[in-house]
């Protein structure tokens, strides 16, 4: 016995039901385009600064082959370490929990090794600088 | 019992601007050399002051104007006295060598990123340490010919680090920050493995605002910090000998001194008789001492005197010298150096 108001009196759940689903599905899509654009951005950020050490450190280690005594035994052993670092760096796993660990070592060894060769400066657009601490400390 | 007081010798005037630290060169003040002293400044200067030993006063004996080309925050003298380390606002370090009364630099250490706050020396002159607004804590060698190579770059505290120290007599390092606490570091493997051994921060006694200063008594035993939360603590240690590694490596807290700045305490320093000397935002000096007579549970340092309006503004470094008879030297925002010395009352 079919109520002849009952669709109407469901009208408020049904469209309710019908643009959560809407809703739904547009967020999954704009979510998902969303988490691509930072993933893209991310892994370049991470893959850039990668590439960067693995440069310095191959043309270094080109340098030691040449002359070994070119650079000072500390130095040679923090680009050495720096090589096992870069090879140990999980690059298809992202979600591995040692991938912060091994860029934060990286990033110590490369500015050590930097200071052994008296190198000032090299970095490139985006290198990553280390934050200074809170504005409120900056007089003193 | 004698009353004593701070008597002040001289004021000494030539900065242009705050006097931020000043460091006593260790190897005078006995053998007949006059004592000397080195004092840096917002004026990015570095100033040598020396005592006349006939006269008994003190003039400027030279000023090294180059090449910091911001604030000169800190300075430490090697234990040889030869040489004298200046850390500045620049992100760099400056090696200054005594060469024949003249002050020649020798080296320049680069690397911090930032603002570099403080410069210590090894009791035994071979290793430098200095860190910075940058977070981080380096370890530098000295090598043959004024080669300085960084050995570690320490990664730990969250914020602006204030002060490096190396205890006075192991290679163990301490640095107090503004993140509220104090890190113990030591070499722990057999090449530059050099790792945070104990922090020190508020769930162990520890303070709960900005840490600015530390310092040890003569045996190295006792450790002294002060902070902006208003207090010095005492800390603890002993020389466990070998075995586990050497001593001097974990810290207790022994006490704390409450209730006599009202505002922030910059600088402690603990001279070799036993007594410390704080300065603090309230322009003035405090001396404490070992109470003897201290009841069970009561405090174990007793207040000694206190020299009020010692300076017309915050003091920031309050320095012991070396000699048999110590002075006290103090820096302040004031742009003025005060040498005093602490004398019975009549």
């Amino acid at each position: 016995m079919d109520d002849i108001f009952d669709s109407s009196l469901n009208l408020e759940e049904t469209h309710h039901k019908e643009g959560y689903n809407q809703g739904y599905s547009e967020g999954l899509a704009t979510g998902k385009e969303e988490a691509r654009q930072v993933g893209l951005k991310v892994g370049f950020e991470v893959g850039e600064e990668l590439g960067f050490y693995k440069g310095c450190i191959d043309l270094w280690v080109s340098a030691i082959r040449a002359d070994h005594t070119v650079f000072s035994s500390r130095a040679q052993a923090g680009i050495r370490q720096m090589e096992e670092l870069l090879q140990r760096y999980p690059m298809m796993d992202p979600e591995d929990q040692h991938v912060q660990e091994i860029m934060d070592e990286l990033r110590r060894k490369f500015k050590m090794v930097c200071s052994s060769l008296h190198i000032k400066k090299i970095e490139y657009d985006g290198y990553p600088k280390a934050a200074a601490s809170d504005a409120s400390s900056l007089e003193f | 019992m004698e009353r004593l007081e701070l008597k002040e010798i001289q004021r000494l005037e030539g900065h242009t601007d705050r006097v931020w630290s000043l460091a006593w060169n260790p190897v005078t003040g006995h053998n007949g050399v006059p004592l000397l002293f080195a004092s840096c400044s917002g004026d990015k200067t570095i100033r040598i002051w020396e005592q006349n030993l006939s006269s008994g006063v003190w003039s400027t004996k030279a000023v090294l104007d180059e090449p910091h080309t911001r604030t000169v925050r800190s300075c430490a003298w090697s234990p040889s006295g030869k040489l004298l380390a200046t850390a500045s606002f620049d992100a760099t370090t400056a090696i200054w060598e005594n060469v024949g009364g003249d002050y020649e630099c020798v080296s320049t250490l680069e690397g911090h990123e930032h603002e570099v706050k403080s410069v210590s020396w090894n009791a035994s002159g071979n290793l430098l340490a200095t860190c910075s607004r940058d977070k981080s804590v380096w370890i530098w060698e000295v090598l043959p010919g004024n080669e300085f190579e960084c050995v570690s770059v320490l990664q730990g505290h969250t914020q602006d680090v204030k002060m490096v120290k190396w205890h006075p007599t192991m290679d163990i390092l301490f640095s107090c920050s503004y993140d509220n606490t104090i890190k113990v570091w030591a070499d722990e493997g057999d090449s530059d493995d050099w790792q945070c051994i104990q922090t020190i921060g508020e769930p162990n006694n520890g303070h709960t605002s900005t840490v600015w200063a530390l310092s040890f008594n003569a045996s190295g035993d006792k450790m002294v910090t002060c902070s902006d939360d208003l207090t010095l603590k005492i800390w603890e240690s002993e020389n466990i000998g070998m075995q586990s590694g050497g001593g001097f490596r974990h810290w207790r807290h022994f006490c704390t001194l409450t209730g006599y700045h009202d505002r922030t305490i910059f600088s402690v320093h603990w001279s070799r008789e036993g007594i410390f000397a704080s300065g603090a935002a309230d322009d003035a000096i405090r001396l404490f001492v070992d109470d003897n007579e201290s009841q069970v549970d009561g405090p174990l340092y007793k207040l000694l005197l206190k020299k009020e309006k010692a300076h017309d503004m915050d003091i920031n470094s309050v320095q012991w010298s070396p000699g048999e008879k110590p002075l006290l030297a103090s820096a302040s925002d004031d742009g003025t150096i005060k040498v005093w010395e602490l004398v019975s009352q009549r």
